[in-house]
């Protein structure tokens, strides 16, 4: 009793002093891992706690799962430290193995967490040994063989063990390892590899139930230089190739004209309208100069271009017979020639109405041409007083609504060309001058009716003169009107006016600024259309602000809106400024008459 | 006269002895249809490789199996289970050579039986776990499938060997000897995971350790027909 008790005062003494000193029982040690390199051996390693600050020793015990015999580790030395190393006598496979560890030292000793074992589960067996790697050379391209050997401690060849084998190859420049599977075989041809480069090669084995082994030591193969020869992309490309090269000399061939246009363009002879080699190698000058002579110079009739903006139209006081009647215009459409889409209609067209007088007017005005050919002078063509019937607003006979036109006078000395019937454009004459009917009074119901159309006439077709008025204006020079000075100068005149009998007042286009009898120029060359009636009637707007003494066919509310009469002109008087009920306004804006254009 | 009587009689004797050897059938072979026909033959090295392929599925699917179970019902890590101790399989009435060296001094007589003794003892028990896994709630289909797998190919693979015994070491069938499987509780069931459950594991476990003990074997034995002398010095 004293003697335990003393024991226990001294032992408690002890522990107290020691712990004054800083040392104590061994911390708790911790088996890491097992391993079998070729399921006929084991080690197990552990890892020491805390030593408590004396010198520890360690043991390992272990018993199988089915016998309560405890055995102690057979071999401390062979694996190295902290470790215990299971020799073939010791192993058993398929049984588990209980297994601990203890740390003992001066004051106490500590045991570790028991692990169970079983052999046939921890295999981890050594690395793959001799890795060669050479480079084989075949038509395809070279390649790497890698072959191998199997660890030396692993007994595959009685089956005890089965390994399977795994290489990886990378670049030294490269971050990620490309991983191939050998399965059980001991070689393995690597194809792929860029030429000139050396690439890295590692391989490993695992057993078909266990851990995978370390990766071998690097073997080091460098690829030779090699253009990668992949004949069936080339023979594609050559074939691709040929192909192209027929399709383009077959196309070449097809297309030889327009390439020798285009390589060697045709160098342009001199040539001079109307001058015919023939004629100078015969000798007579006379007749070659004879023929470069132009009919038509200076041109007469050409002026299409310039007289493209003027809207020539004239006042119909049976504006409404004309809008009543739509059926007459149609009509009068019927007996249009088919035949009047002419080429020359589009440099007239835009804008302009080409007024053609009627064939016969026409005609008849030759021989007044012919009085007033003079420059400066007016003539009207006189034209339909022949042979246009009378005034009469019922006339069904539109030949084709054709405009009218007036004759042109010119100085020019062959002034009947422009009445050539053939002539392809009718175009604008330039009245030199004004024909004066600024009083309307003066003059007799000799108006030629003019009638704007939307189509431009283009042949020199005059059909029947579907309007019946003819009006001369054969007078014109004798008697000017008052407020038309009549000038001598060839020069296109507007139509500035339209009194109420159905007169046509111009002025010169120059002359901007003479405003007779207080017209208002409006200042602008365009008429706004106001509405297109019937196909082939034109209703032009009038601005309102002005006062409706504008030349040019503005009917708007100015305009007496009077439908005018499908076989007459349409005549907008300037005078009245109701605006008409019948009319409608069209869009605002100015319109091409080409596009209201019936295409014939 | 004699003589001729005597050739008379040999050559029925000769007649019928080989009509009884043509139709004597060692093993009743059939084909899809059922009706006998005449078995083909096969040589001992195709046999051995067609044994050792079945004992090689065999281990890798009850493999997987065990890994199915773990992953669905055994929550712990492996490490902690087999602590408890959940892994005893139950005993063979014949010693288990437990190391090579103790494999490579048995006989191939030996090998043989050992290998067909563990096939048979396992027939029952996978019977028996089949029935206990249907009884789970969400037991995966793939683990139904192999466990039934593996109990049908167990079948063949108990005649395969059986046939390998007989060509091999020409040895008539052995009676399969019974086994009695006490598949007792274990002694301290986790209160965490069903008793069931533990000894269900352990089954698996057990089972997996025995498949790879007859492939190991089958696979010594194969060494041993083709070079004997490499096989056994290691």
């Amino acid at each position: 009793m004293r003697n335990s008790g003393a024991v226990l005062i001294l032992s408690f003494i002890a522990k107290l002093i020691s712990q004054a000193a800083g040392v104590s029982a061994p911390g708790k040690p911790r088996l890491t891992s097992c391993r079998s390199p070729e399921k006929e051996t084991f080690t197990c390693w552990w890892e020491p706690g805390d030593d408590g600050g004396l010198p520890t020793t360690y043991a390992l015990y272990y018993h199988l799962e089915n016998s309560e015999t405890i055995y102690e580790c057979p071999d401390y030395r062979t694996a190295g430290d902290n470790s215990c190393f299971f020799n073939k006598n010791d192993t058993s496979l398929w049984v588990n193995y209980n297994i601990t560890v203890v740390a003992t030292n001066a004051l106490g000793k500590n045991i570790s967490d028991p692990v169970e074992v079983d052999v046939a589960y921890i295999v981890q067996p050594n690395t793959p040994e001799n890795v060669t790697a050479v480079v084989v050379d075949e038509d395809q391209g070279p390649f790497v063989r890698v072959s191998w050997e199997k660890p030396r401690t692993a007994d595959t060849r009685s089956g005890w063990i089965t390994l399977q084998y795994q290489l990886r190859v990378k670049q030294k420049k490269d971050k990620e390892w490309e991983e191939y599977d050998a399965g059980m075989q001991k070689y393995y041809n690597v194809f792929s590899l860029h030429p000139d480069k050396e690439f890295m090669v590692q391989v490993r084995c695992k057993p078909d139930h266990g851990f995978w082994s370390e990766w071998t030591q690097t073997t080091y193969v460098k690829m030779p230089d090699y253009i990668p020869r992949e004949r069936s992309l080339w023979i594609m490309i050559t074939i691709f190739s040929v192909f192209i090269v027929l399709i383009l000399t077959w196309t070449l061939n097809v297309k030889r004209n327009s390439v020798k246009l285009c390589l060697l363009p045709p160098v342009p002879g001199p040539k001079i309208k109307g001058f015919d080699k023939q004629l100078l190698k015969s000798g007579k000058s006379e007749e070659v100069f004879n023929s470069l002579v132009i009919q038509g110079f200076p041109p007469t009739i050409d002026y299409d271009d310039l007289l493209v903006e003027y809207l020539e139209v004239y006042d119909n006081e049976e504006q409404e017979l004309v809008l009543d009647s739509k059926d007459l215009s149609e009509d009068c459409m019927k007996s249009k020639s088919p035949s009047d889409c002419d080429s020359g209609r589009g440099s007239c067209d835009s804008r302009t109405l080409l007024l053609e007088k009627c064939m016969v007017g026409r005609e008849g005005s030759r021989s007044d041409q012919h009085q007033y050919s003079q420059h400066g002078e007016t003539s009207w063509a006189s034209t339909e007083s022949s042979e246009c019937q009378g005034l009469e607003p019922g006339s069904p006979e539109f030949s084709d609504g054709r405009v009218k036109t007036w004759p042109v006078v010119f100085s020019s000395p062959q002034p009947h060309h422009h009445y050539q019937v053939e002539a392809v454009k009718p175009v604008y004459h330039s009245v030199p001058e004004i024909l004066n009917h600024s009083s309307p009074h003066a003059m007799p119901a000799n108006y030629q009716n003019l009638q704007h159309q939307d189509i431009p006439q283009q042949e020199g077709r005059f059909g029947k003169p579907a309007c019946r008025h003819s009006q001369s204006y054969t007078h014109g020079l004798d008697t000017p009107a008052p407020g038309v000075s009549p000038s001598r100068s060839l020069e296109y005149v507007e139509v500035q006016r339209i009194n109420p009998e159905n007169m046509l007042l111009l002025r010169p286009l120059s002359d901007q600024n003479r405003e007779p009898e207080g017209s208002d120029y409006a200042g602008e060359d365009y008429s706004k259309v106001k509405e297109l009636t019937s196909n082939n009637i034109l209703l032009l707007q009038r601005d309102t602000s002005y006062q409706c003494a504008d030349g040019y066919s503005q009917a708007g509310q100015c305009t007496t809106q009077q439908p005018p009469h499908p076989c007459k002109p349409v005549i907008y008087q300037s005078h009245s400024g109701m605006p008409q009920e019948g009319m409608r306004v069209m869009g605002n804006g100015y319109v091409d008459t080409t596009v209201l254009m019936p295409s014939y | 006269m004699n003589r001729v009587k005597v050739l008379q009689a040999w050559l029925w004797c000769v007649s019928l002895w080989s009509c009884w050897l043509s139709h004597a059938v060692p093993l009743d072979c059939k084909d899809e249809t059922g009706s006998l026909i005449q078995c083909t033959s096969i040589s001992q090295e195709k046999l051995l490789d067609r044994v050792i392929q079945h004992a090689e599925l065999i281990y890798r699917v009850s493999e997987e199996s065990c890994t199915l179970f773990e992953d669905m019902f055994v929550p712990y890590p492996l490490y902690a289970l087999r602590n408890q101790g959940g892994t005893m399989c139950h005993t063979k009435p014949f010693p288990i050579p437990g190391s090579k060296t103790e494999i490579q001094q048995i006989s191939d007589k030996w090998l043989l039986h050992s290998v067909l003794m563990l096939v048979q003892s396992w027939m029952e028990p996978l019977v028996y776990l089949q029935t206990t896994l249907n009884r789970y709630d969400d037991a995966p289909d793939a683990l139904l499938n192999k466990t039934k797998w593996v109990s049908d190919k167990l079948l063949s693979l108990e005649q395969g060997v059986v046939v390998l015994i007989r060509k091999m070491l020409d040895e008539g069938i052995l009676t399969p000897s019974i086994f009695e499987h006490s598949l007792t509780p274990d002694d301290e069931p986790s209160p965490e995971i069903p008793e069931s459950v533990l000894r269900d594991y352990n089954l698996l476990i057990c089972f997996k350790k025995d498949a790879h003990k007859m492939e190991t074997f089958l696979k010594l034995l194969k060494c041993r027909q083709s070079n004997k002398l490499s096989c056994l010095s290691y």
